[in-house]
């Protein structure tokens, strides 16, 4: 892709403000410490200095951790129910990293399965999701083994590269190449600029050293799918708390609950872990009361069951499960020990 | 006692408990997967011992799984972690004879979130971060950057009482002097008492807005070992699933007063928080309050019953009618 | 104004079975005059309250909590009371440290005999009560 224009950081709440007309423009944004994409306040540039992935994924502005689905009143004439509004505004997510909008990508698999999920959808529809390429990725990221990259623009609309002063722009959909069009304020980018582009991305790409080889992967897990010993030993140090699920940008599970008091509530949907002991939990049993059994369906769901289902591993390497997890469980360390098929 | 020395002897113990058939496990600690970084060892393989380390970063308590594995088990254990073990022996969930407690004299482990927030820096980007006596050495590009132990230090270990496992089989090291040192936080116990009470209160509110109900808190903590937690009660259902920050606060203040007495105060807690709640300062406070009430401290003694269970004829009367 | 003024706190009572729910019993057939604004939950002992009721009860909107229990030495079960008083020891400090108003948690020892300590308990509780707001801890800003 080549590209025409770049953003010069001095002029960025200009350009943010002028998306921010027709747009619910979201920045990377820190509250108590913890980073997550929230609304911009219309000055702030304090994210301009955040060269990393947010803890929070991409997936909570569209699938937040609860949300509530109707409001229901009792009276004289019975209950009155109330589904909860659609948030009007349509969103732009400001330096979303690729291994976020890949993640989305999954995402809307799972979401339109079978049944399109209005909830998730109508949060979805018309967002504009602009790139921002890592040039400085954890040591805990994985991304080239999953089908990505720092740069992979598969996913977003537009991209940006962190060359110094300014971000390069490239117009990745028609979306993307319409919004650039109908911005004022951007600068001509020159050769040069795109000589550079390209060394900031290969330099980024050496610097995931984090690798893992999931050719066949999902035959291997089938294999050893009853091996009893291999899942103990692998799960032997989780606690079964829910950070990798929740904190993953492709887990999907939810619970739904009603809230009552007297006569009025709300129903809402809100995060589930499979690796909570009670996830599976039924009247009769729980066929997943064994952690070793829990650990196995998240590895076998990512890597196998999901390709499965839809053709892609539902991981897209952004590397937070190990990097949060109170034991540094590692979910690349178990890809790599899962045993050849023999 | 050099890192290392204590390591050896580590090994060497552990290999010596699996040889002789003394214990089924071994847990311990092994170098993790990100820089620095320290993950629980459980194994049953005496060729796994090799790969056992002690560095300023063993941060987990390992007693968290001794009600779950089904053996007898030879387990490393720092101050803090040791008197969580004779917590389990108090509340009967494990037997004395089932343990071999290796004790790691402990000097304080070093906070990786302080020193990235001293440095800016994230802790990948660090070349090396080492101890040197009371000063923590760390280098960047190349370049040598020291700090005084106590502003990198854990703020419980700061504030701890018992560096030494007052419960052991072996002593693996010297015993250490203890690092002190204001504790970091802007709003720890003292702030936050300073606060008048609806501050107090808004305060809460606003930090447990973030939570979204992980349970790290509750998995990492090794009092925390019911079956069946009454969070995932749903006849009747105390507390919604939903994290609303009402159910949330719900759900911490109960849990703290549910392990009151038998919370060793080994931070686990906020650490494992990937909302960066600062849950010391309620668990903390608990400690405190257990202590100052009824001179209480968890852990110390393996005679002892529990506190929840204990009583005296007459105490804590003031506040009935 | 009028409303503030006619405002009656809720109380949950959580009363042992063989003392203070006695107790209340006696109140009642004795005709003592004690504010109605008291619901009552019996309980087998004071022993049996977990703390997480107390605060499941300010989570609901009570306005205070009263658990009463035999006097220490008579309790039915001999040791019930006692693990009640440490338990609501601690947790009536540590609700105040978070930000709990120190009137809505509240004990009291209540034999079967003493109806009118019951009367007088209540009658108090629910004074020191009205000097404070109505419990709106957990509530959502409009």
């Amino acid at each position: 892709m080549s590209a025409s224009k770049k953003i010069s950081k001095k002029d960025i709440v200009k350009i943010l403000s002028q998306w921010n007309q027709e747009f619910a423009v979201l920045v990377p944004s820190k509250e108590g410490d913890v980073t997550r994409m929230a609304r911009w306040d219309g000055k702030d540039t304090g994210f301009m200095d955040s060269h990393r992935n947010t803890v929070q994924p991409v997936k909570a502005n569209f699938f937040p951790p609860m949300e509530e689905m109707f409001s229901f009143q009792k009276n004289k004439e019975g209950y009155h129910i109330e589904l909860a509004s659609p948030d009007e505004h349509k969103l732009l997510i400001f330096a979303i990293r690729p291994c976020d909008a890949n993640a989305l990508a999954i995402l809307d698999m799972a979401f339109k399965d079978g049944y399109e999920d209005p909830y998730y959808l109508s949060r979805r529809k018309g967002t504009v999701l602009i790139g921002l390429g890592c040039t400085n990725p954890y040591g805990s990221c994985f991304c080239t083994s999953m089908g990505g990259s720092p740069f992979d623009s598969t996913n977003v609309d537009i991209m940006l590269t962190d060359i110094g002063n300014e971000f390069l722009i490239e117009e990745i959909t028609e979306a993307g190449k319409e919004l650039v069009a109908r911005t004022e304020e951007l600068e001509e980018a020159k050769k040069t600029d795109e000589a550079k582009a390209k060394q900031v991305k290969e330099t980024s790409y050496n610097k995931v050293t984090r690798k893992i080889d999931t050719r066949d992967i999902d035959k291997k897990l089938l294999a050893s799918f009853e091996n009893k010993d291999y899942w103990e030993k692998v799960s032997a140090k989780c606690i079964s708390c829910g950070i990798c699920t929740f904190l993953c940008p492709t887990c999907y599970c939810f619970d739904i609950n009603d809230d009552l008091l007297k006569k009025q509530g709300a129903r809402f949907r809100s995060w589930d872990s499979c690796a909570f002991p009670v996830y599976t939990r039924m009247p009769m049993e729980n066929p997943r009361v064994e952690k070793w059994r829990r650990v196995r369906q998240k590895v076998c769901h990512k890597f196998e069951f999901f390709p499965m289902s839809f053709g892609s591993i539902a991981c897209v390497g952004c590397g937070r499960c190990i990097r949060l997890c109170p034991v540094n469980w590692d979910i690349t360390q178990t890809i790599e020990s899962v045993p050849e098929i023999t | 006692m050099k890192n290392s020395e204590i390591e050896q002897r580590l090994r060497q113990e552990a290999k010596a408990l699996l040889e002789q058939g003394k214990v089924d496990y071994i847990v311990g600690y092994e170098a993790g997967s990100l820089k620095f970084t320290t993950t629980p060892l459980i194994t049953r393989n005496k060729d796994d011992v090799e790969r056992l380390i002690v560095s300023p970063f063993i941060v987990n308590n390992l007693s968290v799984y001794l009600a779950e594995i089904k053996g007898r088990v030879g387990i490393a254990a720092k101050g803090c972690d040791s008197r969580s073990i004779v917590n389990l022996m108090q509340d009967n969930k494990i037997a004395r004879e089932d343990v071999v407690i290796m004790g790691i004299p402990c000097p304080g482990l070093i906070d990786l979130k302080k020193i990235e927030l001293l440095l800016g820096k994230d802790r990948d980007e660090l070349d090396s971060v080492t101890r040197d006596n009371d000063r923590a050495v760390i280098t960047i590009d190349g370049k040598e950057k020291d700090f005084p132990m106590a502003e990198v230090l854990f703020d419980n270990c700061l504030e701890c009482e018992f560096p030494v496992p007052r419960e052991s089989d072996v002593l693996l090291g010297e015993p250490c002097a203890l690092v002190t040192g204001e504790v970091s936080k802007k709003t720890g116990i003292k702030e936050l008492e300073a606060m008048p009470r609806r501050e107090r209160w808004n305060y809460w509110k606003e930090e447990f807005s973030r939570c979204i109900r992980c349970y790290a808190c509750r998995n990492v903590c090794p009092a925390c070992f019911c079956q069946r937690c009454f969070v995932e009660e749903s006849e009747p259902q105390w507390v919604s699933p939903t994290p609303k920050w009402q159910d949330n606060l719900m759900f911490q203040v109960t849990r703290n007063i549910h392990v009151a007495g038998r919370c060793t105060d080994c931070g686990e807690c906020e650490r494992a928080c990937p909302m960066n709640i600062p849950l010391r300062s309620l668990a903390k406070k608990m400690y405190d309050i257990v202590d100052e009430l009824f001179q209480y401290k968890a852990g110390t003694d393996k005679n002892a019953s529990p506190l929840l269970t204990a009583y005296e004829a007459i105490e804590a009367e003031d506040f009935i009618r | 104004m009028n409303q503030e003024s006619e405002w009656k706190p809720r109380i949950l009572g959580f009363l042992c079975r063989w003392c203070s729910y006695a107790g209340a019993d006696l109140a009642g057939t004795s005709r003592k005059k004690y504010p109605a604004n008291i619901e009552i939950i019996r309980v087998p002992c004071s022993g049996r309250v977990d703390p997480l009721f107390i605060i499941k009860a300010l989570r609901l909107g009570f306005d205070g909590v009263l658990v009463s229990g035999c006097h220490p030495g008579d309790c039915h079960y001999q040791t019930g009371n006692y693990r009640a008083r440490r338990r609501m020891a601690i947790t009536k400090k540590f609700l105040e440290y978070i930000g709990v108003e120190p009137q809505r948690i509240q004990a009291s020892w209540v034999s079967a005999s003493e109806g009118g300590k019951f009367a007088e308990v209540v009658t108090k509780v629910t004074k020191e009560l009205k000097e404070i707001e109505p419990n709106r801890l957990f509530d959502d800003e409009e």
